[in-house]
């Protein structure tokens, strides 16, 4: 492997996908996966198929709704858009990432 | 995972073709897109082919990671093995069709019991807050409880404050003349509280009030739903009509709802009015029932109503001191130690059929899973876990006990609808027998039983024998095991047969012994019946008299009856008591039971005149008064007054007149003693009884005997018109042979006897079945040896004898565990026995012959069929 890859900490996939349909609005599964690898400066490894298992589980909880729509290829495809629990849960989502990092990088101050 | 995963979970599970199908859409429109980025990008279709896949990552892991995320994997899977199952059942379509049937027997039987001790035992009486009603009885010594006086029952109600209502009932029979002709029906004289105890409401109308059972209200009286139904057709104008009770007219004032009381044979209920010499009576002759008010417990009421009770005793009169009250909840009340003792024992019985048939189940599922060994093998080729192989098995099974199980609901359902009829008499009248979900609940318990019994064994043996052996066509060794679990089976089935067996013919030796007992009377040919005098038509003693000698009279010159004779008890049946005895110079008082008889009585059921003589037609009113004793209050004479011969002494007794309770009168001459004729079940002692002739103390109440020359089927409408030719208004009713009373009295504690018989006789069938598949199997397994031996010379009688010894010695096993099991229960059965032995010699041995008998008949078709092995057949077919 060529260039340094991180793997996605665990149950963070989650907190991205939410995070992007945030700033983007309704996208579909291949738009997301792409907006992911875009912003992590392609440093991410991550199979743009583990998308779709990550979006039924959030679906479920009812956090994102889909809509049909046609792709660029004029296929119908489902679109995936946050819902009002979505928005909620991303805000505590970020809330639990900050105190986490906060966590571990004052532990790491301590430590050194 | 919360409740919305859960169902988001459950719905992806049913909607999965439709999610797989999009789910495919997604990746295709995915890739698509991605080849198309990648083309832009200046790559050859080749290579954005290629790109996109490896971008996109395990298509076929990463559908899987779907599948597990959105929904309950191992539902799935189950659900599975469930319709593989299923769809594997009519593939064997004779294998489903007995062990459904043979499931259906076992669950059905045990579900229709369970109703019934559902409907006795678990259910909360069906009327408002039922724990708080409750019986309240006088009890004068203690272990014995009365009936209350109306001076108790009035002062208890003034005040006791511990119910919120109290009230006393009094069973009345009454005739109703409608356009059939008279009829009897049975109602209650209730207080006004009465249906404030059982807190039920009138549909229409109301239900009694303060006023009603004051002295002087209009006569008024409310019928059961079921009686509105039935004499008045739901008549919705019914509380502007009137009932015409013997011969009064009362007005009805509500119809009650529908409920339990439309299993009682209770049909009307009219206020009971107390008259001035009743309220100073201190005859015993309320039932009370109460409802604890709300801030009353059992025990605090119990207290209260004994401190009541000791405040009043000071004003009784002297005999009556001493005893104490008993406030008893209403549901240990309907429930006799007997019924509860029968139920008991039927339901361990049923159990005891079920667990026979789970033994059979798993012997048929065994031999099943013995056929089915080639394709698990193929499967654990192909690599599937030992796990998922039980799972499998263990899934199957479980299909076929669910279709049991509804099969069983099915029968149960039928049981119920065929056995109320006949069981409604047994039961205490709330017992609302009917497939509720208590009992749904239970069914599904037992069925999931059932499957876990018998369905875990075979599919452990199934997967855990050397499967790759049975790829191989000669895997005969490995059913040594196999054949062994079959045979403990069986000998399981043998001894658990052998238990009920015995049961059933305990209890029928116990039955016959009582139809030999002595009863004192001759039963055959005598048809008895019951008449109640209207006070409106015969308001004076001489009128009924009067009419008793007219009935005789007239019945003794019908063609076809031999004798007749008039009494106020049956024979055989429970006399009221309460009455004394007492012999000059004696202090002590004999109690007695008084019997009210006209001279035909005694010899129209033979009841010998042991000294003295009988009553006779001079006994009447204006003659010296006299009573005829039976040989227990002779001997209870001897006793207490050292009377070595009573005939001919004269008494004072106490006595209950035409209508009321009169103290105690003297000058009653003994002149004559009867031999005892039983009133009661045995196990008590024969009581005292005093007979008195009718003339001289008539009572409203009588039933009439006739002896018939020969059989009692078709004298009934001659009786019938004889009584009419006297009084054409007058109903007869509960008409019955002696022997039915007979029966009704002694069958009591015997009475399971034909459910255990049944029970019984499937088991036998049951373990007959097991004995027959395993010996079937055993001799198709060993064709080949049987085939050796008979090439070098055994004869077919030899082959023949030798299976049926393996067969004796499977029963022989069985039997001596069953006789232990046999031993352990000695104590359940005893209590339900007359006069036999739980040990006995004669059942037991009945028992093991007969299970011997019946061992033999289903070894003998695989016996034969081992006989007649072709040596040549045999060897060259296994090559």
């Amino acid at each position: 492997m060529s260039k340094a890859q991180t793997e996605i900490p665990y149950g963070t996939l989650d907190l991205l996908i939410l995070k992007t349909l945030e700033t983007m609005g309704a996208m579909h599964g291949y738009a997301i996966a792409r907006r992911i690898e875009q912003v992590s400066g392609e440093s991410l490894q991550l199979s743009q198929g583990s998308v779709y298992p990550a979006l039924i589980r959030i679906q479920q909880e009812g956090w994102i709704r889909t809509d049909w729509g046609i792709s660029e290829t004029n296929r119908k495809v489902k679109f995936y858009s946050l819902t009002r629990a979505g928005r909620k849960q991303l805000l505590v989502e970020v809330a639990n990432w900050e105190k986490a990092t906060a966590l571990v990088a004052r532990f790491l101050e301590v430590s050194t | 995972m919360n409740l919305r995963r859960l169902f988001a979970s459950l719905l992806a599970l049913m909607r999965k073709r439709r999610l797989d199908l999009e789910l495919e859409d997604e990746i295709r429109a995915h890739l698509e897109l991605a080849e198309r980025d990648a083309v832009e990008r200046g790559l050859s279709p080749e290579e954005a082919y290629r790109k996109a896949r490896r971008g996109f990552g395990g298509i076929e892991q990463m559908k899987e990671e779907h599948r597990d995320r959105r929904s309950l994997r191992w539902i799935e899977t189950l659900l599975r093995d469930f319709r593989y199952g299923l769809a594997s059942l009519p593939r064997a379509p004779g294998f489903t069709a007995v062990v459904i049937s043979i499931l259906a027997l076992g669950i059905g039987g045990t579900v229709a019991m369970f109703s019934v001790v559902d409907a006795v035992f678990v259910k909360p009486l069906p009327f408002p807050q039922p724990d708080r009603i409750v019986g309240v009885w006088e009890a004068p010594r203690p272990g014995a409880v009365n009936a209350t006086t109306v001076p108790q029952f009035v002062a208890w109600n003034r005040l006791a404050k511990v119910f919120s209502a109290l009230a006393a009932e009094q069973p009345i029979l009454a005739a109703l003349n409608d356009k059939s002709g008279p009829s009897r029906i049975a109602g209650k004289a209730v207080t006004a509280g009465y249906f404030k105890v059982f807190a039920s409401g009138a549909k229409l109308g109301r239900t009694f009030t303060s006023e009603d059972d004051r002295p002087g209200a209009g006569p008024v009286v409310i019928i059961s739903h079921a009686a509105w139904q039935s004499y008045f057709g739901g008549d919705p104008g019914i509380l502007h009509r009137r009932l015409i009770l013997d011969g009064e007219a009362y007005q009805v004032i509500g119809v009650l709802q529908r409920g339990p009381f439309d299993r009682d044979e209770t049909q009307f209920w009219k206020p009971l009015i107390f008259t001035q010499d009743q309220l100073a009576s201190d005859a015993h002759w309320l039932t009370v029932y109460g409802r604890l008010n709300a801030s009353a417990t059992l025990t605090n009421a119990r207290e209260r109503m004994r401190a009541l009770y000791a405040a009043l005793d000071e004003t009784a009169p002297m005999k009556e001191r001493g005893g104490t009250i008993v406030v008893e909840p209403l549901k240990q009340l309907l429930v006799g130690s007997n019924l509860h003792r029968s139920i008991s024992v039927a339901f361990g019985a049923v159990l005891l059929v079920l667990l026979i048939a789970c033994a059979n189940i798993a012997n048929l599922l065994f031999a099943q899973g013995a056929t089915r060994r080639t394709e698990l093998a193929v499967r654990s080729a192909l690599g599937a876990s030992r796990g998922r192989l039980v799972a499998q098995l263990l899934t199957e099974g479980f299909a076929l006990c669910l279709l049991g199980g509804a099969a069983g609901i099915a029968t149960a359902w039928l049981l119920i609808r065929v056995a109320t009829p006949l069981l409604s008499q047994s039961l205490p009248f709330t017992a609302d027998v009917s497939l509720n979900l208590h009992v749904l609940a239970f069914a599904a318990v037992v069925a999931l039983g059932v499957a876990a019994l018998a369905g875990v064994l075979p599919a452990v043996q199934a997967s855990f024998g050397n499967l790759t052996d049975s790829l191989k066509q000669s895997a005969r060794g490995s059913s040594v095991m196999h054949i062994r679990v079959r045979r403990s089976i069986v000998i399981g089935e043998v001894a658990l047969s052998l238990v009920l067996v015995c049961g059933a013919l305990l209890l029928a030796r116990s039955l016959v012994k009582l139809q030999q007992l002595d009863t004192g009377i001759r039963v055959e040919n005598v048809i008895t019946m019951s008449a109640d005098l209207p006070l409106g038509a015969y308001p004076t003693p001489q009128k009924a008299v009067l009419f008793y000698e007219a009935v005789a009279r007239r019945l003794r010159s019908t063609p076809g009856v031999a004798k007749a004779g008039l009494s106020t008890y049956l024979p055989l049946e429970w006399i009221s008591n309460g009455e004394a005895m007492q012999v000059a110079g004696a202090e002590k008082l004999v109690r007695v039971r008084f019997k009210r008889v006209d001279p035909g009585y005694f010899s129209t059921l033979d009841i010998p005149v042991l000294a003295g003589r009988g009553i006779t037609n001079r006994d009447r009113e204006g003659a010296p008064r006299v009573v005829v004793i039976n040989q227990a209050l002779a001997a209870g004479l001897r006793d207490i007054a050292r009377m070595a011969n009573p005939v001919g002494k004269m008494v004072r007794l106490s006595s209950t007149d035409y209508t009321e309770v009169q103290p105690l009168m003297s000058d009653v001459q003994i002149v004559g003693i009867i031999r005892s004729e039983r009133t009661s079940s045995p196990g008590s002692p024969d009581p005292a009884v005093v007979y008195v002739p009718l003339a001289q103390a008539p009572n409203p109440h009588i039933k009439l005997l006739v002896r018939t020359h020969e059989g009692t089927a078709s004298i009934m409408p001659s009786i019938r018109q004889a009584v009419r030719e006297i009084d054409s208004n007058l109903p007869l009713g509960d008409v019955a042979t002696m022997q039915q009373v007979r029966d009704r009295t002694l069958a009591g504690a015997s009475r399971p006897a034909w459910l255990i018989g049944i029970f019984a006789f499937v088991a036998i069938l049951l373990a007959a079945i097991g004995l027959y598949g395993v010996l079937a199997y055993s001799v198709t397994q060993q064709r080949r040896e049987l085939g050796i031996r008979m090439a070098l010379g055994a004869r077919p009688g030899d082959v023949l004898s030798q299976v049926l010894r393996r067969a004796l010695v499977m029963v022989s096993v069985g039997l001596i565990f069953g006789l232990i099991g046999v031993f352990a229960l000695t104590r359940v059965i005893a209590n339900l026995l007359f006069e036999v032995s739980p040990l006995d010699p004669l059942a037991l041995a009945t028992a093991c012959i007969s299970m011997m008998v019946i061992g033999l008949l289903a070894a003998f078709p695989p016996a034969s069929r081992a006989a007649r092995v072709d040596p040549i057949a045999t060897l060259r077919d296994a090559g």
